[in-house]
């Protein structure tokens, strides 16, 4: 009886230990942690401090009455003109002018191959170019004339 | 436990109990062996807790994130969100002798070294001057505000009693731009300007943390003040005014007084006048010329007489010839400052700003009438806004003779301040509503309703009648391309003891953009403009107060989303055949 209650007490103590040493390493564990939140926001406050700091100088070495002295030594900018705003994309193509006489041939830098930029295909049977070029176009469209596919088949061979 | 124990002990034989006794005596024991170290660890707990409080603190005293980026003073910005004043901690170089508590010279060098190295961070100081003070070994302030890396620099020459104190300052970045709205700080205590009117919301914890924006526009505010500093110093004026002004809400998006002062670094001169200015019976830096100075502005008033004959219906016809002689009236004769004929229609009468004529009308229109009209646009009061610094208007009284009415009408025996005349342009083009002016930012559809001063349709008019003074008349110069500015010059001599002094001229420049569909009113002033050779040698607004707004609007005009268009115009061409080719 007294053995079983002195056991009993043990295990009290021990499972009261344990509890108690979960406790206790919780509360350091939170701790550990809250002090971290607290560096962390302290190194926050420091970067906040110092990004309005530089803020601040930034603004003060840019600020207007600075930038309109500079403007006026260095650069010399001046506000927009009325001519130089567009008021939509109708305006804008009130600029396209139809070519005047006399003025030079646009330069073109690039355009699609047409089909009559390639040499003509002649035939070999025929030794005629018709008998191609009237279906060089419609080459694709195999339905319309069947057998112009020969030749067109020739051809490419050659 | 126990009950059962002792039932044993009474079943069992005298032999049983003394080793019963015994056997209790060592449980009562080891109980208290058991008890004391808990006890113990109590205490040992109690103590090591009284320890953490001696050592850190209370625990609730480190402040929260949110306390310690609270600034002391809230920050104000403009309408945009920049900032124009805002806390700063900046460094100051403090001089403390005492620094090296060893009794022996406060400095490790001579004091001529230290301040040659001083003067490789700071190379625009007097270094004899920072040299006799170091060797004075008095305590004091060598330099404050300091940027962080001059701070480094300081401390890098390595002497203990340079200290860099971090202290709290208000700081206004752009300097001395808009100064008399801002004020300054003054041992936390906001002074003259918005730091003053917003001292309670500014320094309340729980509005503070969030900026406060004000109805300002920073950058029209610099490009106002840039103007009107180089139209003041090209014909050497004694000071300028400038305001703009949303004529549908009353916000001021820009407002300037010159000569202005630093904010950050405020000095009795600033406040109280230099000797110079003394001397000379001007007013000192920190006086605002737009709302506290009152001035006769001239010629500017024309148009609202000329708007309350239309209003009144007086004015019918504006081809209608009145009389442009020489009135006589109360022994006086008025005058126009040179002759176009002897009759004039109303919209050449505004274009060549003729006296006499604006005189005729307020005479035809009569004193009760004109004063109402002048009092519906706030012109008996003092300004509305939001400022300290609000002057009060001379007024000619209730009871208005004929030589006040003529010449209340053309802008002489009337005072008020310039932004006085900018709410009644306001009123006079927004569709005749009188709203007050606020440096508070106006959120859309919030706007005051105001009162109705002037109809729609006299509204319109003036619309035309301005517009036409910048196209033909004494406004050209501010009419800036493709912004469609209306506006009208004013020339007043300023008044002195007996009479007008012919020389001393106040120029004005009244005017307001687009004038198709009106969104901004400009006012910019010129007090005591001389003939210089940038403005011809004239001292008239014509010559030196138009051009600052023709050269203003278009640097503005984009800023405040009015685009310039070549194409669009307000329509003029009922009134166009009125105005004789050969004084146009």
């Amino acid at each position: 009886m007294v053995r079983g209650s002195r056991l009993r007490q043990i295990g009290w103590a021990i499972s009261i230990g344990v509890v108690f040493a979960g406790f206790m390493l919780l509360t350091f564990r939170v701790n550990a942690v809250k002090s971290e939140v607290v560096r962390a926001e302290r190194l926050i406050v420091d970067m906040e401090r110092e990004k309005l700091a530089l803020e601040t100088e930034f603004e003060t070495r840019a600020n207007q009455q600075q930038l309109a002295d500079w403007n006026a030594i260095e650069f010399g900018y001046a506000p927009p003109r009325a001519d130089q705003f567009l008021e939509s994309e109708r305006q804008l193509a009130s600029f396209s002018a139809p070519r005047a006489p006399g003025s030079p041939e646009p330069i073109r830098f690039a355009r699609e191959m047409e089909a009559s930029d390639y040499p003509a295909l002649v035939s070999p049977l025929s030794s005629h170019e018709e008998d191609v070029a009237e279906n060089g176009d419609e080459a694709e469209s195999e339905t319309a004339q069947p057998q112009s596919d020969a030749h067109l088949a020739l051809a490419r061979l050659d | 436990m126990a009950s059962i124990a002792i039932d044993s002990m009474v079943a069992a034989g005298p032999m049983r109990v003394a080793n019963k006794r015994l056997e209790s005596l060592v449980t009562a024991r080891m109980r208290a062996l058991l008890l004391m170290p808990a006890f113990g660890l109590v205490a040992l707990l109690a103590l090591a807790r009284i320890a953490s409080f001696g050592l850190l603190g209370a625990p609730d005293t480190p402040m929260s994130m949110e306390q310690r980026l609270l600034p002391p003073r809230g920050e104000i910005t403009d309408r945009n969100g920049l900032p124009l004043a805002r806390n700063y901690d900046a460094f100051a170089l403090w001089y403390n002798p005492k620094a090296m508590k060893d009794g022996g010279s406060p400095l490790v060098r001579s004091p001529e070294e230290v301040a040659a190295a001083l003067a490789e961070v700071f190379p625009d100081i007097d270094r004899k001057d920072v040299a006799a003070r170091l060797a004075s070994g008095k305590a004091q302030y060598l330099r404050r505000r300091l940027l962080p890396e001059e701070a480094n620099r300081v401390f890098d020459i390595g002497e203990p009693a340079l200290e860099l104190p971090a202290e709290k300052d208000r700081f206004y970045p752009q300097g001395s731009m808009a100064a008399h709205v801002l004020g300054y700080v003054k041992d936390g205590k906001g002074q003259l300007g918005m730091e003053s009117v917003l001292d309670k919301e500014l320094t309340d914890a729980a509005s503070r943390g969030e900026p406060t924006a004000i109805a300002l526009d920073l950058r029209v505010q610099g490009a106002l003040e840039d103007e009107l500093r180089k139209g003041m110093l090209s014909v050497n004026a004694r000071g300028a005014a400038g305001v703009v002004l949303d004529v549908d809400t009353g916000e001021v998006v820009a407002l300037a007084s010159l000569p202005a002062f630093d904010p950050n670094d405020v000095k009795a001169t600033d406040l109280v006048g230099t000797a110079e200015q003394k001397r000379r019976d001007e007013p000192s830096n920190s006086y605002n010329s737009v709302t506290y100075q009152v001035y006769e502005l001239g010629s500017t008033f024309k148009p609202l007489t000329v708007a309350a004959a239309i209003d009144a219906g007086i004015v019918r016809d504006l081809g209608l010839r009145y009389d442009a002689k020489p009135v006589k009236v109360a022994g006086r004769t008025l005058s126009d400052s040179h002759s176009l004929g002897d009759t004039l229609n109303v919209p050449e009468a505004l274009i060549h700003s003729s006296n006499t004529v604006t005189a005729r009308i307020a005479d035809k229109l009569g004193g009760d009438a004109l004063r109402d009209t002048m009092r519906d646009l706030g012109l008996a009061e003092r300004p509305y806004i939001e400022l300290p610094a609000r002057g009060a208007p001379i007024w000619p009284g209730e009871k208005w003779s004929r030589i006040t009415t003529m010449t209340v009408a053309y802008g002489h025996g009337i005072s008020v301040t310039p932004l006085h005349l900018a709410s009644a342009y306001a009123a006079m083009v927004n569709g005749g509503i009188w709203r007050p002016a606020t440096l508070t930012k106006v959120e859309p559809g919030t706007e005051v309703k105001g009162r109705r001063v002037f109809k729609e349709d006299t509204s319109a008019r003036m619309r035309q009648l301005l517009r036409m003074i910048t196209v033909y008349g004494t406004g050209k110069s501010a009419n800036a391309p493709g912004y469609r500015v209306g506006g009208k010059t004013g020339s007043a001599e300023k008044p002195s003891k007996g009479g007008y002094r012919e020389k001393l001229l106040v120029s004005t420049f009244a005017a307001a953009f687009p004038m198709d569909d009106p969104r901004y009113v400009v006012v910019a002033m010129l007090d005591e403009p001389k003939g210089t050779t940038a403005s011809s040698f004239q001292r008239t607004a014509a010559w030196n107060a138009a051009p600052i707004v023709g050269k203003l609007i278009p640097r503005i005009g984009p800023l405040l989303d009015v685009r310039p268009d070549l194409s669009r115009d307000i329509d003029i061409s009922d009134l166009r055949p009125l105005i004789r080719s050969d004084i146009e």
